[in-house]
C-alpha cells in the first residue's frame, strides 16, 4: 500500500525516481519509469481554436431563454370568482342565520319568535334577527310598524333607525316610518332610547319622535293598537304622516301639495274601505279629495 | 450591474472561455475516447450545451461543467470503437546519445507495448493517466476537473499503472 502511494507520489512529481528507488532497493521500477517517459510523447491532436470557434458558431445555436409566462389576470379573476361564489354560498349555508320577514302594502302578518314572543307586522314593515344568537340576546331590527308581545325573559331589544327599545317582557307597539317614530306601551315597561333622549314608558304611555323632534310622553287608553282592529288611530298627528299611513294601507299615492299638511289630525281611519278612510281623514280637516286610479289629490273645500 | 451568472451568455465572455479551454477539453475527450475526429465533435457538443444553458451555469464552475459534460456525452454512447493512440513524430528516445540500433529497436518495441497497454485501459483509467502524464496535472486538479474525489483519481491511477506494468512485463517474458 505504501509502495503504491509512493509510486503515485512519484508520478505526481512529489517524489523523485531516485528517492523511490532508494526507498525500495529490491524493486525494479524501470518499466514504469520508461512508461512514464514515453507516455508523455503520446500526441494529442492540436486544434486551431479560432477555426474551431468559427465552426462552432456556424452551428445552429439557440440560447435557452427562460420562458416567460405572463401573469394571466383572466385566470386570476376566474379563480377569484369561483372562490367568491364558494365562500359566499358556504357563508350563507353555514353562518347566515339571519331571519327576516317583511310585509307589503296593506298587509299585516303575525309572527312567533323563537322564544314564543309574538310580533304583528303592520303594512310595509320588516323585521330581521339572528336566529342563532336569539337565545343569548333577543335583538331584532325593525323598519316600519309592529306590535310586540314579549314573553318574560332577558332583555329584548328592538333596533330602529330612530332609536332602540329595550324591554324585559311587555306588550308594546313600535311605529317607525320615515321621519316618524312612535312607541306605545301596553303592558310592563319599555325603555326607549333615541339619539337625544332616554325615556321609560309605563302602560298607557306613548312617545313620539317627528323629524328628530322628541315629543312629550302622552297618555292613551287603548288596550291594543288600533291597527290590529284594521284601523289607524291618530292623536294630533301631522297630516303628512296620516297621508303616509293611508298610502301604506291602501297602495295609493296622495298629492296634498295644495293643502297645509302640517295641520294636526286626530281620529281614525279604517283599513277596509278606501273611500270611507279618505273621508274620515278629509272631512274633519275640511278638505276634499279626488280619486284618479291610484292617484288621490287633496284640496281645500271650495277651491277647484 | 449584470449578474456574474450571465457573463457566459455574453458572446465576448463565452468566446474567451471557449478559446481558453478548447484544447484541454479536446485533449480530455481524446484521452477518454482515443478518437481524433470524434473528440472535437464531443467538445463542440459540450460547448453548445454550455451556451444553451449559459444563464444557469456558475462561471466559476463552467470548466468543471465542460469536462463533466464531455464525460456524460461518452456515457451516453455505446462503448466506442477502437482506441487509437499515436506518438508524436520526432519524439526523442530516453538516451539521446545512444544510437545503437539494438537500443533503438528495444525502445521502439517498448513504446509499442506501452501504446497498446494504454489503449487497453478503461476510459476512466486512461483519462486520469494521460491527464497526469501529458498535462502534468496533480491528482487534486484532476479530481476537481472531473468532479470526483481525489481518492477515486488515485485509485484509477494506481490501477492504470498496475495494468501498464503487467502488460509490458508480461509480454517481455
Amino acid at each position: 500500500m505504501d509502495k503504491e502511494n509512493d509510486i503515485l507520489k512519484w508520478f505526481e512529481g512529489e517524489l523523485s525516481f531516485q528517492e523511490l528507488q532508494n526507498k525500495y532497493p529490491g524493486e525494479d521500477f524501470s518499466t514504469l519509469e520508461k512508461a512514464a517517459f514515453y507516455s508523455k510523447q503520446i500526441q494529442v491532436p492540436t486544434l486551431d481554436a479560432q477555426k474551431a470557434l468559427d465552426t462552432f458558431k456556424a452551428r445552429n445555436l439557440k440560447k435557452e431563454t427562460p420562458k416567460v409566462i405572463p401573469l394571466n389576470f383572466k385566470n386570476f379573476l376566474r379563480i377569484a370568482a369561483v372562490l367568491v361564489v364558494l365562500l359566499s354560498s358556504s357563508y350563507f349555508l353555514f353562518f347566515n342565520t339571519t331571519s327576516s320577514f317583511s310585509t307589503a302594502i296593506a298587509q299585516t302578518e303575525t309572527l312567533t319568535l323563537p322564544d314564543n314572543s309574538e310580533v304583528i307586522l303592520n303594512a310595509k314593515s320588516k323585521i330581521s334577527f339572528n336566529k342563532k344568537e336569539w337565545k343569548k340576546t333577543r335583538n331584532l331590527n325593525l323598519e316600519g310598524e309592529a306590535f310586540f308581545k314579549v314573553t318574560k325573559g332577558n332583555k329584548f331589544t328592538v333596533n330602529t333607525e330612530e332609536g332602540t327599545i329595550e324591554v324585559l317582557g311587555t306588550q308594546f307597539n313600535v311605529k317607525q316610518r320615515p321621519d316618524y317614530f312612535e312607541v306605545h306601551c301596553y303592558e310592563g315597561s319599555v325603555r326607549v332610547s333615541t339619539q337625544s333622549k332616554d325615556v321609560i314608558l309605563t302602560p298607557g304611555k306613548s312617545i313620539r319622535v317627528i323629524r328628530g323632534q322628541v315629543g312629550i310622553i302622552e297618555n292613551f287608553n287603548l288596550k291594543n293598537p288600533s291597527w290590529l282592529a284594521r284601523e289607524s288611530s291618530f292623536d294630533k298627528v301631522p297630516l303628512w304622516q296620516v297621508i303616509k299611513e293611508l298610502e301604506v294601507q291602501y297602495d295609493i299615492s296622495i298629492n296634498a301639495s295644495s293643502v297645509d299638511n302640517t295641520q294636526l289630525f286626530s281620529g281614525t281611519f279604517t283599513h277596509s274601505d278606501k273611500n270611507i278612510a279618505l273621508q274620515s281623514v278629509t272631512i274633519p280637516l275640511k278638505l276634499s279629495f279626488k280619486i284618479d286610479g291610484k292617484k288621490v289629490e287633496f284640496y281645500n273645500h271650495g277651491s277647484n | 450591474m449584470s449578474s456574474p451568472k450571465h457573463k457566459l451568455c455574453e458572446e465576448v465572455h463565452f468566446n474567451s472561455f471557449y478559446l481558453e479551454h478548447l484544447q484541454s477539453a479536446s485533449n480530455f475527450a481524446y484521452y477518454k475516447g482515443g478518437d481524433r475526429d470524434a473528440s472535437l465533435d464531443y467538445v463542440q457538443d459540450a460547448f453548445q450545451k454550455i451556451w444553451e444553458n449559459c444563464s444557469k451555469i456558475d462561471p466559476a464552475k463552467a470548466k468543471t461543467y465542460l469536462f463533466t459534460t464531455i464525460n456524460n456525452l461518452f456515457l451516453n454512447l455505446v462503448r466506442h470503437q477502437k482506441v487509437v493512440m499515436a506518438y508524436a513524430k520526432a519524439s526523442p528516445y530516453r538516451d539521446q546519445t545512444n544510437l545503437n540500433p539494438e537500443y533503438l529497436m528495444e525502445e521502439e518495441e517498448f513504446k509499442e507495448k506501452l501504446r497498446l497497454a494504454i489503449e487497453d485501459l478503461s476510459p476512466e483509467q486512461r483519462e486520469v493517466f494521460l491527464l497526469n502524464r501529458i498535462e502534468d496535472k496533480k491528482y487534486r486538479e484532476i479530481a476537481e476537473l472531473l468532479d470526483i474525489s481525489q481518492k477515486t483519481v488515485e485509485k484509477r491511477m494506481s490501477a492504470a499503472l498496475k495494468i501498464i506494468r503487467e502488460k509490458i512485463d508480461q509480454v517481455n517474458f
